[in-house]
């Protein structure tokens, strides 16, 4: 019984590590699936994976709208302060009172890229850019607003 | 041009064995005592292989290299200070080992001179490793079959012996609890 | 023209234009200039290779940028570690520390000795040449005891403690197994173990014992050469770099090259051992392939071969994951030594009966 289970459990590990073995020499073998990039030289042509996150946007139709409500989750979700946003209140041709957003303000110095914005966001206004290349000379060009100037939220987003 | 460059080989090995054992004896640090008596040894195995003795000098890095990682390992397991300074020994230590080893010499030095030995010029054909182990295992009366087959079933024995508790099947459970 | 009658044509040449013992002499000198050249070259070569093979099996492109396909990057590497300062810490064994690296080095140079690199070219037919590399190999050990130990550093020394019990349990199953060719063919000598596989590999004439055999060897020589998955001795995620913590520029050279010229050495006595050596591959009665076979060069057999299980032992370290000690030691004591010993057993009964392929 002994002889067994130990000629058993060598006969397993071996598998396995030929297991290994076979994947790892699949690799050596195919080099197509070298997924290195080669940053500077292939600038022009990246292939960033669908989930690569460089930074918050909120995205703008044509008529410059987009499909904020100034709800402010993305401030409370934010765990480290990086959106503040301004609200203000818009009069709607009814005459009533409507709150909206003035300012989305946008530290990206402070962002560690979580998701967690986008996540609570309930009206998808904002996503995930895959630009990365953000270094600048002044610290305060990282403080950016991410409403256009003189921008509509979108009509049928509440 | 009396000398030949095999004896400038012999007598640079021969003062590299003496020197070195010289300097494991002085040295007041363990550590390095072990490491000169390594020196020494593996001198001795050289001068083995001067003389084509191949297999000897084989045997002796074997058994002495391997002796030399044991005294290593429990040099430095063993002994707190093996890099230290060792306080300097009394006279009268110094007077009795030295006593002890001159004797030894002594003793050794009457019997080889007592000995006359003659030159030999047999290189390499006594030390043909065919014909050491069909002396090993030979069972007339210059043969070494007893003591050779003694040997070989205590190495035997004490490594079943290491296998049997490694394997030991409730050493290994015990481990795995510990591990879990 | 082979190497073994240019080597020939040279010594005929020396013994033409001087005495006897000054062509001797010469001829040391020359031996040594060919074997540091060639441990400078195959440093060059194996950490190119390795880095290499390791970039490809992790998907990733690897040396690139120096020279084509990143060819000079080993050059490169070398010049930088040549320019560098070699500190030697404070409180460490100045001596000892010192010397280590040297001993590394030589036991590699020791070992190159008997290796016949082709048909009737080798440094030294010594005649017991297998138990020569055995002994000799067992001498490495000492200096990375040596090493951890005078560095006056804890990481070090617990690497070259690792390596210790390591190598004095691995060194057990390599004979062993080293010992079925040992028994299969008749003699220690390496040339004559070429010599019995001029009809067959004893990969191939040997049956299942033979290739249980070249698989413990290959286990056990990763291990004796502190390579992963046995490299707990320079862990870097655990020791930082183990016994080398210490050692920087030319001294760090020379540990990181005596690794790799230990890699290819024992390579080298396994090709000999189960693949023939120089000998090129023959398939029984098939005379016209073996003719095709005979007309490449025995060096580049016996090179292929090397480099072919060199190639084996990157493939192991870039595929599996590092052992504990615990499970070092428990796969050398509860599998390959009981294997082994069992295997030895079988493999003389196989001798003895005649079993093997003639």
């Amino acid at each position: 019984m002994f002889l067994i289970n130990y000629i058993k459990e060598v006969a397993a590990a071996i598998g396995s590590l030929l297991k290994g073995m076979r994947r790892t020499g699949y690799y050596f073998t195919h080099h197509k699936e070298i997924i290195t990039q080669q940053y500077p030289d292939n600038r022009d042509h990246l292939n960033l994976p669908e989930r690569f996150k460089g930074e918050v946007v909120m995205p703008h139709n044509e008529a410059n709208e987009h499909r904020c409500t100034g709800c402010t989750a993305c401030e409370l979700a934010c765990p480290n302060g990086t959106i503040k946003v301004i609200t203000k209140f818009d009069i709607t041709p009814e005459g009533k009172k409507k709150k909206a957003i003035d300012k989305l303000v946008y530290h990206l110095e402070l962002c560690t890229l979580c998701n967690l914005c986008i996540e609570a966001c309930p009206s998808d206004a904002i996503k995930m850019a895959q630009t990365f290349e953000h270094s600048v000379f002044d610290r305060s060009q990282l403080t950016k607003i991410l409403n256009n100037p003189d921008s509509k939220i979108m009509d049928g987003v509440e | 041009m009396g000398i030949e460059f095999s004896d400038i080989i012999f007598y640079l090995l021969a003062f590299m064995m003496i020197g070195f054992a010289v300097l494991s004896v002085t040295t007041r640090q363990l550590f390095r005592a072990a490491i000169y008596l390594l020196f020494s040894l593996v001198s001795v195995a050289g001068i083995y292989f001067w003389m084509e003795a191949n297999f000897v000098a084989a045997v002796q890095i074997i058994v002495y290299v391997g002796g030399i990682v044991v005294v290593i390992i429990f040099s430095i397991l063993l002994t707190q200070q093996a890099g230290a300074e060792m306080p300097k020994p009394s006279l009268s230590k110094k007077l009795w080992s030295f006593l002890a080893a001159g004797s030894g010499l002594g003793i050794l030095l009457l019997q080889i001179l007592k000995l006359q030995l003659g030159t030999v010029n047999a290189k390499g054909a006594l030390f043909d490793v065919k014909a050491i182990g069909r002396e090993l295992i030979d069972i007339d009366t210059h043969g070494w079959a007893l003591p050779f087959e003694v040997v070989s079933m205590l190495l035997l024995a004490s490594m079943i012996g290491c296998i049997v508790i490694a394997l030991k099947p409730g050493a290994i459970i015990k481990h795995e609890m510990k591990e879990s | 023209m082979s190497l073994s009658s240019l080597a020939q044509q040279i010594h005929l040449w020396l013994l033409g234009h001087m005495s006897e013992q000054w062509t001797l002499v010469l001829e040391m000198i020359i031996a040594g200039i060919l074997v540091i050249s060639f441990f400078a070259v195959l440093g060059l070569v194996l950490v190119y290779m390795e880095r290499k093979v390791s970039a490809w099996m992790q998907i990733r492109l690897g040396p690139n940028r120096v020279g084509p396909k990143g060819l000079l990057q080993s050059f490169a590497d070398t010049l930088k570690l040549l320019i560098k300062e070699g500190l030697t810490p404070d409180g460490a064994d100045k001596f000892l520390f010192n010397i280590a690296p040297i001993g590394a080095i030589m036991v590699s140079m020791l070992l190159m000795a008997p290796i016949p690199f082709a048909k009737d070219f080798q440094m030294w037919d010594i005649n017991i040449g297998v138990l020569y590399v055995s002994a000799v190999s067992s001498l490495s050990v000492i200096s990375i005891l040596v090493a951890g130990w005078s560095s006056n550093n804890k990481y070090s020394l617990l690497g070259a403690m690792r390596s210790g019990a390591q190598i004095v349990s691995y060194e057990l199953s390599a004979g062993m197994a080293i010992m079925t060719i040992v028994i299969l063919s008749g003699s220690l000598s390496l040339t004559e173990i070429i010599q019995s596989q001029q009809n067959g590999w004893w990969l191939f004439k040997g049956h299942v014992p033979v290739i249980i055999a070249f698989v413990i060897y290959i286990i056990a020589v990763t291990a004796e050469t502190n390579r992963a998955p046995f490299d707990m001795a320079e862990a870097e995620s655990e020791l930082t770099a183990g016994f080398h913590t210490e050692y920087s520029g030319m001294k760090f050279a020379l540990f990181f090259l005596a690794e790799y010229v230990n890699v290819f050495i024992v390579c080298a006595i396994g090709a000999i051992l189960f693949l023939g050596g120089w000998m090129p591959l023959h398939i029984g009665e098939w005379t016209a392939f073996n003719h095709i076979m005979d007309y490449i060069p025995s060096s580049i057999w016996f090179m292929g071969k090397t480099f072919g299980l060199i190639f084996l032992i990157m493939w192991f370290r870039w595929t599996f994951p590092r052992l504990r000690v615990d499970q070092l030691l428990k796969l050398e004591w509860n599998y390959l030594l009981p294997i082994s010993m069992i295997n030895v057993v079988l493999v003389t009964a196989l001798a003895i009966l005649g079993w093997y392929f003639k």
